[in-house]
């Protein structure tokens, strides 16, 4: 079984938000207004954050794209009461809307802030969801593929993309990405099979310097940063 | 000594407004909580940052409460303490509606509400490593333990009613921790992730709990009549005094090992940012200063005024002990990357007060409170008046009554 990861050039990257902007548009992630991401209520999936180190003239700036990091042990997986968040064998932590009772517990324990709620109906209905039963067909009265208020979403990985990509025989992470890989104009984001000694991600952590975010965490994150 | 038990009359015209007033400000609440299920949560102060509100501030709360007052049931009941059996079912009773009023307000901070059965579904549809999941079979069991223990008491069978009582005491000790735990094992937040975080939840619930009763009781047992012996409201004063003073140390422990250890931003915030305020005045001044003050004079400690007062004081500085932790508690933003995070994504969370969201904590209150004095009515709780008195007191009696819940609930 593959162990996806993703790698992220942090020298390359020049923080044009395009990850993000495609990220939302692949996944119809709901557009807040800014007065909701001032208060923090939009939505995210993804994320470029600007961090500042010194004073100026004299100062640093670091541009981090944040995904989810698809930790290998996830503390949101482990807080879950309903099962509603779990960890797919390919290393993929995913989130089941219909188990979803929207208690947030695992916003308040992801170390990433990697996670939103829907605070309100969101007009973005649609998502890729093929891995549940398209609407009241199966189980259930709660037609929950559609994204409704009050569950929790976060990035899948574009597992759909890598679950189609299989289905055909594709190369996932030559020739099938996520969307934010696939839209990053300085090609910064790598994405592959960790498991695999030969795929471009392993060859990049075998040969350049990486880290990967709030190590004391303990969460073992699947997205590495490369510094050097 | 055997003590006989009554129900209140409630006949009268105080007790039928007061009802009627609690049940207005429930059903307020009950339309706030439909407005929220409609639009979502966007109607509450909460965000991504804090994600938890004023409903998970009360459940715990109401936890605190709920554990405390069963806790001092068994005084009667397992330690066989006679002085506090005139207001041992009182106890019991309160602690039924308080656990009822915390599993509700959880329901009500679901983002799904009608997805609360899940939580139920041990093992088969949960995940048993969550402490939500661990606390439903806690907070389910509790609220089944407590109902037979009252059913025993009523009953009247001594020796059984002993037996639920170590059951429920214990049971009471565990769910109270474990609530300690949802917030003390999360590492993402510092300022909460500790192991003695169980353990000062338990201490705050002793001393809520303590608290509460003396004024339900006092107000109840005063107001409607019935004798009320001073050396019980001062010996329930000092079991106050152990339990302020063991709460103390254990935040003095908390806070210092959270300065101690390698991140103590959030604490540091905690402690002297923009809203410390809320901490030094209401959790450490009303909490614990005044009513150590208070309860400490020999001359105040034995006037029922005083120590009732130093009561409020306390379950007023408990609330907002809980709201600090979770409001403010959660609001430091986290240090994804080492430096200074520019923009919203390194901000300070902001918790807005919203009229949704307070009419619906306020209704949440006067629906146990409305419980309560139904309770009153159709349970025998009370112990008799005197029955001289109560023909004449009646009238002053009900609504005294009826005030006394209302204040109780404002100090909520
Ligand atoms: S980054 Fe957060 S949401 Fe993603 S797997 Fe880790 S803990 Fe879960
Ligand atoms: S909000 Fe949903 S995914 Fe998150 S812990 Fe609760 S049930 Fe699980």
């Amino acid at each position: 079984m593959a162990r996806w990861g993703m790698v992220i050039d942090l020298d390359k990257c020049t923080g044009c938000q395009s990850c993000a902007v495609a990220c939302k548009a692949e996944n119809n992630v709901p557009h807040g207004s800014p007065e909701e991401h001032e208060r923090r209520t939009a939505p995210f999936w993804h994320k470029v954050i600007a961090v500042s180190n010194g004073e100026y003239p004299a100062v640093r700036i670091d541009l981090i794209p944040m995904p989810c990091m698809h930790c290998d042990d996830a503390p949101c997986v482990t807080v879950c009461p309903a099962k509603a968040t779990y960890r797919r064998e390919d290393g993929i932590v995913i989130q089941d809307f219909r188990r979803c009772i929207g208690c947030k517990y695992c916003i308040v324990a992801c170390p990433y802030g990697a996670r939103s709620f829907n605070y309100k109906e969101p007009e973005e209905k649609e998502y890729h969801r093929p891995d549940l039963p398209p609407e009241r067909a199966d189980r259930g009265i709660w037609p929950f593929p559609h994204r409704v208020h009050g569950v929790v979403e976060k990035c899948t990985f574009c597992f759909h993309r890598i679950d189609q990509a299989i289905r055909e025989g594709k190369k996932v992470g030559e020739e099938v990405v996520p969307a934010c890989a696939e839209a990053c104009p300085a090609h910064a984001i790598s994405f592959g099979d960790l498991d695999d000694s030969d795929s471009n991600v392993s060859r990049l952590l075998s040969s350049r310097q990486w880290m990967r975010l709030r190590e004391e965490m303990g969460t073992s994150p699947k997205v590495f940063y490369l510094t050097g | 000594m055997t003590t006989d038990f009554v129900a209140l009359e409630g006949k009268t015209r105080g007790y039928r407004f007061f009802a009627a007033v609690l049940g207005v400000i429930a059903l307020a609440g009950f339309i706030s909580f439909i407005i929220s299920y409609i639009q979502g949560h966007q109607v509450f102060g909460s965000n991504n940052v804090i994600p938890w509100g004023m409903p998970i501030v009360l459940t715990i709360y109401l936890i605190g409460l709920s554990a405390g007052s069963l806790i001092l049931s068994s005084l009667t009941y397992v330690f066989g303490r006679e002085e506090y059996r005139p207001i041992a079912r009182m106890a019991v009773f309160l602690a039924i509606v308080l656990i009822f009023g915390a599993m509700l307000s959880i329901a009500i901070d679901l983002g799904r509400p009608e997805k609360f059965w899940r939580l139920f579904m041990f093992f088969y549809m949960n995940n048993m490593s969550s402490m939500f999941a661990i606390n439903g079979i806690l907070y389910g069991g509790y609220f089944i333990i407590s109902l037979v223990y009252l059913g025993i008491i009523f009953a009247g069978n001594h020796r059984a009613s002993r037996i639920t009582g170590i059951i429920a005491v214990g049971w009471a000790v565990l769910v109270h921790m474990g609530t300690g735990a949802i917030f003390g094992f999360i590492a993402a937040r510092e300022a909460w992730f500790s192991p003695i975080k169980p353990l000062e939840f338990l201490a705050a619930a002793l001393t809520s709990g303590v608290a509460l009763l003396i004024v339900a009781v006092t107000l109840t047992l005063a107001l409607s009549g019935r004798e009320l012996k001073k050396e019980m409201v001062a010996s329930l004063g000092r079991l106050l005094i152990y339990f302020i003073i063991i709460l103390l140390v254990l935040i003095i422990v908390d806070k210092l090992t959270h300065l101690y250890s390698p991140h103590r931003e959030a604490t540091l915030y905690l402690l002297t940012g923009q809203y410390s305020w809320i901490f030094w005045g209401f959790q450490i001044g009303l909490g614990v200063v005044i009513p150590l003050a208070v309860l400490f004079n020999p001359r105040l400690n034995k006037t029922i005024g005083w120590v009732v007062t130093a009561a409020v004081s306390v379950v007023i500085g408990i609330f907002f002990e809980r709201y600090y932790l979770v409001i403010p508690g959660a609001a430091y933003p986290m240090q994804y990357y080492p430096g200074k995070i520019e923009g919203v994504w390194g901000s300070t969370g902001s918790f807005p007060l919203t009229p949704v969201e307070m009419v619906l904590s306020v209704g949440i209150i006067a629906f146990l409170a409305l419980i309560f004095i139904l309770g009153l009515k159709y349970l025998e709780l009370l112990p008799p008046g005197e029955p001289a008195k109560e023909e004449v007191k009646e009238s002053v009696a009900e609504a005294g009554e009826a005030n006394n819940t209302a204040k109780t609930s404002e100090g909520q």
